[in-house]
């Protein structure tokens, strides 16, 4: 009987281990394409020992793809959109979670349905504006529009850090003389910190990955590298080693921030997700 | 915005408040409601920034998509002029909509939810356990979620890939013919619905782990004593205890679900020829590429107002869980 559960046991955890393998190995196949000499992208597992960092190089000297200046164009993209939209957006997360009255009701049913409508629903008419307007491929147009596209997301993760933070603190500084903005900022903003990181991350990555609202709001002024890889397999079908060169740099934030930052990760989705 | 039609009451508080049914409310529960539930001055100091940015970025240009859609407004006709509601009799009309991309839209729904929440489900109670290496396999599982759409979309087309795929050259080595993965609606649908389940089971594995931790321990410990087999167990108190949870990740993914665009268009531009068209790539073929600017503000709007539809029938649910959570 007994070692019959402990066989059952060792199945179980080398199920677990089968099932982590096969979540990783996409990322590992890709990277091990990346990673082998050109002449031998094309038999990736027949390579034997062969490595080199050729199609690294090849992608970042890429003529007419502009990729290095996409990458960084993503990131400043990806940073400022954050530090807006978690400047922006704290006080909201911060009366869902301390209000319950009809103001905070309304505004929680907004944030809901603003952020349930497909998100093209509103892309496709900023497009328009943008043009109108003159904002169409600026950063000013496409931080400004990921900023404001990030705020449903924060808000409601935000409320769950805002409810996990002590109240008492925040009325002692009120009783103390404190204003309220005075309390907010020095009592409650620095309470929420570990909040502040997770939301901070995950907004980041999923700014850093953005496609859609890339392709409407810029065009050859700004290259971003998600739009460069959404035409890979269409426009460069043949050039797989810098293909997959290209897609392992774009990983490489996601894997930096799985393998350093995972707690604030789980922190952050256990307050409720993304877009 | 003060009152919102259709809000179900969600924290048992306002019930007595809201609902005209009830009105047995002690006078103390009512003195300290009163303060509650009055709108402040620093309430409003607070939304004011989010709300103006969402009224510029979001809520305007719904309007603006809202106007243009009744208009015919395209880069040949810069004037525009009303058109009533041509466009939309012109989107509910065309076979790329109805006989393609809404369907397609439904069945990757229906289909990438299904499979990503039972497989989180399994997971998370396959890991809710002790075993050797249990923090790397929880961080590692984190990975797929953080990979870009177009990366996992090129990773994917990449494995299918027809002549140098992996897939096809295992087919080969065990001796069988290799499959035009990607010319062929089924099984283009089906690499897209795998790749999407690739990134976002991960997302279903981490938050229903997070509710199973914290499950209360004694109705399971109930169920040992009654000798309850693992499969009961799982199936009577593990699901049931569960549901909230459950209820929300499938509802936020569906929604999520619904606008599929990044894998899709990466990966088989909604090809072959419209096989795998969906709502989202539907809309930026006819509103961008094909710059019928009216016509696509009236395809984005008759989906906006289908999820709105579902959206607020759900949203009893939805907020009970997430905002009826903390009594304050």
């Amino acid at each position: 009987m007994k070692t019959r559960r402990r066989w059952g046991n060792a199945f179980l955890v080398a199920l677990i281990y089968v099932v982590t393998l096969a979540f990783l190995f996409p990322v590992l196949y890709l990277a091990l394409t990346a990673f082998r000499p050109p002449k031998d992208v094309f038999s990736v597992l027949g390579a034997g020992l062969s490595f080199s960092f050729a199609n690294f190089r090849d992608a970042l000297g890429w003529q007419g793809v502009r990729i290095t200046e996409a990458f960084v164009n993503s990131a400043i993209i990806a940073t400022t959109s954050t530090v807006l939209s978690l400047v922006v957006t704290l006080p909201s997360g911060f009366m869902l979670a301390r209000y319950r009255n009809r103001l905070a009701r309304s505004w929680f049913f907004v944030i809901y349905i603003v952020r349930t409508i497909p998100y093209i629903s509103w892309l496709l008419p900023l497009f328009l504006l943008s043009q109108r307007f003159g904002f169409h491929d600026t950063y000013t147009g496409i931080i400004a529009a990921q900023a404001a596209f990030h705020i449903t997301f924060y808000s409601w993760i935000f409320k769950g850090f805002f409810e996990g933070t002590s109240k008492e603190l925040e009325e002692a500084a009120l009783v103390d003389g404190c204003a309220r903005w005075g309390a907010f900022v020095r009592i409650s903003v620095p309470l929420a910190i570990p909040g502040i990181m997770a939301a901070g991350i995950l907004g980041w990555i999923w700014g850093w990955n953005e496609l859609l609202l890339v392709l409407f709001l810029t065009s050859d002024h700004i290259p971003m590298y998600s739009k460069t890889i959404s035409t890979f397999i269409t426009e460069m079908g043949v050039e797989w080693g810098r293909m997959a060169a290209t897609g392992v740099m774009a990983m490489l934030p996601a894997v930096i921030v799985t393998a350093f930052c995972h707690r604030y990760i789980v922190a952050g989705l256990g307050g409720l997700h993304r877009r | 915005m003060s009152t919102v039609p259709g809000v179900p009451p969600v924290a048992g508080g306002h019930a007595a408040r809201v609902a005209p049914g009830r009105v047995t409310v002690r006078p103390r529960t009512r003195r300290a409601l009163s303060w509650l539930d009055r709108d402040t001055p620093f309430q409003y100091q607070l939304i004011l920034l989010p709300a103006l940015v969402m009224l510029l970025f979001e809520i305007l240009p719904i309007v603006h998509g809202i106007v243009i859609s009744f208009t015919s407004f395209t880069i040949w006709n810069p004037e525009g002029g009303f058109a009533g509601f041509r466009n939309y009799v012109r989107v509910l009309e065309n076979p790329l909509f109805y006989r393609y991309a809404l369907p397609n839209t439904f069945i990757f729904l229906g289909l990438a939810v299904g499979i990503e929440v039972s497989l989180g489900l399994g997971v998370a109670v396959l890991i809710n356990r002790r075993f050797p290496g249990q923090r790397i396999v929880k961080t590692l599982l984190i990975l797929p979620l953080l990979v870009a759409p177009v990366v996992a979309g090129l990773m994917f087309y990449w494995m299918f890939h027809a002549e140098f795929g992996l897939v096809n050259q295992l087919l080969a080595s065990l001796g069988l013919p290799g499959v035009l993965w990607f010319n062929r609606p089924a099984t283009a649908f089906g690499v897209i619905i795998l790749a999407d389940v690739w990134t976002w089971t991960p997302w279903f594995i981490l938050i229903i782990y997070a509710g199973l931790q914290s499950l209360p321990p004694e109705p399971f410990e109930a169920a040992r004593i009654d000798g309850a087999g693992p499969w009961s167990t799982f199936r009577l108190i593990t699901v049931p205890l569960l549901y909230p949870v459950l209820s929300i990740v499938v509802l936020i993914r569906s929604f999520d679900a619904f606008r599929v665009f990044d894998i899709v268009w990466t990966m088989t531009g909604g090809g072959p020829g419209n096989a795998t068209e969906t709502f989202g790539t539907f809309v930026y073929r006819i509103g961008y590429l094909t710059v019928n600017w009216s016509e696509g503000a009236a395809a984005a709007m008759v989906g906006a107002v289908m999820i709105m539809v579902v959206g607020i029938l759900v949203y009893g649910t939805f907020a009970r869980v997430v905002w009826g959570k903390q009594e304050s």
